[in-house]
């Protein structure tokens, strides 16, 4: 028996050509449906993306302007001031593509009993929700992708091959961050408080994705705490690699890396909410 | 006076029936606990990562900016505490009519409409800030003995900061259908608030203590703890703290004045 939740009953048909139609229909429609919703505010839409722009790279560059300007330092971890410089400048491009709140919406669904509405659609409900979430997230990776390459006709440092490869890797981050959150999200069928543990995951996440700062800047002590999380996929690792600081197999280990982790995730997002949906009461918390 | 007793016991009130309404869903508080120790956690890592690499961050320590993150934590605990969950119903209050219930009480809507909603569970925060501000205090260079006596008022400035900035942010609501961008915007900018202004360039440091007094929050206040401030300085946050004052008054009743009841 399929899962509901996860993949509707356009999926179930077998093979043939009419059986593709209702699968591409659905999503094409939810990606549509997305981005309409993500822009019918337009002012909104961009404030948000200019705040979620705008002030990490602030403070990140007035940490930089401490401790090389103020501080009168040559290099910090390997990095000259230039080099930080240019490491926010690229992040930025890849901070925009990270997370998104849809995790937060499916928590809100289980928590309200809107996720019965869903159930009964042709729709699985965790790829509808994630697709609906991505749909901005593909417009901005657009533009960032744009600005990435015209700043590098100027700016050697950062090569439009490079820049494209990189955005791929950070958009199968987001893929991992939202297979995070809706395995996460299945608490929401347990316990009334299961947002909190996003809020937890976001604020571990801000700092060893690279966000903040580069992970190379970590001690050695410290290493192990972005190495064994896949976060450093979503931000540091596209970064590194656009900027030419990771060759291409160090890339292409990433790449692999990523596709283990979306794996494994895969299962453990359809395990948890096979499990979970039996304890759905749909009485809205 | 008899107007301070008033709004004294319908604090006391409010406090009480939050008490009561949390009391109920005590898992909550376990949740809030922990959801702070990491927020805490992260900002220790983040400078404990910075301070590997070196000694001193324009000036200040690690231990001072631990003493400062003491500070700050307290000052944000006690916003978090009483103030902070009223402003996200804040667009619920303009948008949903909400509002409408309040303007009826023989009281200051704006006074209710800022304490009705409580996280008592946040005090704990209040008492992890003092004592990291403790454990830091004599390794910071914190002169200690009666200068401990200065922390409250500089802890209430803060708080007072924090609350005439993020009801400057919320009004907006009256105007604007949505008001998430907006409570966005203000928790991005809050990240200003949780570094040390002595590290920010002159014009970003100029705009925390005047236009955005992100920096009154907690490190003014440790700087007004650890090394004290001019009289200049003083006379500074005071304007400012006033002025924003004004602002909130002014554009609260011109909101009022724009609210049409749940069809807002």
């Amino acid at each position: 028996m399929r899962d509901a939740t996860l993949s509707g009953p356009g999926d179930s048909l077998p093979g043939s050509k009419s059986s593709l139609l209702p699968r591409l229909e659905w999503r094409i429609a939810a990606l549509k449906n997305g981005f309409q919703d993500a822009t019918a505010y337009r002012l909104e839409f961009f404030l948000e993306v200019f705040g979620a722009a705008f002030v990490p790279a602030a403070i990140q560059w007035v940490l930089w302007y401490a401790l090389f300007v103020m501080g009168h330092q040559e290099t910090i971890g390997g990095l000259t001031y230039h080099q930080m410089l240019a490491y926010t400048f690229t992040s930025i491009l890849f901070t925009q593509i990270r997370g998104g709140d849809h995790d937060f919406e499916l928590v809100e669904m289980i928590r309200s009993g809107g996720l019965s509405n869903y159930l009964l659609r042709p729709t699985g409900v965790v790829e509808f929700v994630w697709i609906r979430g991505l749909a901005p997230k593909l417009f901005i990776s657009a533009v960032c992708l744009g600005i990435g390459v015209a700043v590098s006709f100027f700016y050697p440092e950062l090569s439009a091959a490079r820049m494209v490869a990189a955005m791929g890797l950070a958009l199968l981050g987001n893929i991992i961050a939202y297979q995070i959150g809706a395995t996460i999200a299945t608490l929401a069928f347990y316990w009334e408080e299961a947002y909190s543990m996003l809020m937890v995951k976001n604020m571990i996440v801000q700092i060893l994705c690279g966000e903040l700062l580069p992970l190379s800047l970590f001690p050695a002590s410290m290493t192990w705490m972005w190495k064994s999380t896949p976060f450093y996929l979503y931000v540091y690792g596209p970064t590194q690699y656009a900027l030419g600081r990771w060759t291409t197999g160090e890339f292409m280990d990433a790449v692999g890396i990523a596709c283990l982790w979306m794996l494994g995730l895969w299962g453990l997002v359809h395990l948890s909410w096979k499990l979970s949906i039996k304890r759905y009461l749909s009485l809205g918390g | 006076m008899a107007t301070l007793t008033k709004y004294s016991r319908l604090f006391a009130t409010q406090v009480k029936n939050n008490f009561v309404r949390e009391a109920v869903y005590r898992s909550n508080f376990v949740t809030m606990l922990f959801t702070d120790l990491v927020w805490i956690a992260v900002e220790f890592a983040l400078f404990t990562v910075i301070y590997a690499n070196t000694d001193t961050l324009a000036g200040w320590t690690k231990e001072q900016v631990f003493f400062f993150l003491g500070i700050f934590f307290a000052s944000d605990a006690i916003n978090a505490t009483f103030f902070q969950r009223n402003f996200w119903q804040f667009s619920d209050l303009v948008n949903k009519g909400e509002l409408d219930i309040l303007l009826t009480k023989p009281v200051s809507p704006a006074f209710l409409a800022l304490t009705r909603w409580m996280s008592l569970t946040s005090i704990l925060n209040f008492f992890f800030g003092i004592a990291i501000a403790i454990k830091y205090a004599d390794a910071s260079g914190f002169a200690g003995g009666l200068r401990w006596a200065l922390v409250p008022v500089w802890l209430a400035i803060g708080v007072a900061a924090s609350v005439l900035l993020r009801f400057a942010f919320a009004v907006w609501v009256f105007w604007t259908d949505r008001s998430w961008a907006i409570t966005r915007l203000y928790f991005q900018f809050f990240g200003l608030a949780t570094k040390p202004d002595a590290i920010f360039p002159a014009a970003i440091r100029y705009t925390i203590m005047t236009f955005l007094p992100f920096a009154f929050i907690g490190s003014v206040p440790t700087r007004a703890l650890l090394w004290g401030l001019s009289p200049l300085e003083t006379a500074g946050v005071v304007l400012v703290l006033i002025a924003f004052y004004v602002f909130d008054v002014v554009f609260w009743r011109l909101g009022l004045r724009r609210y049409q009841s749940a069809s807002s």
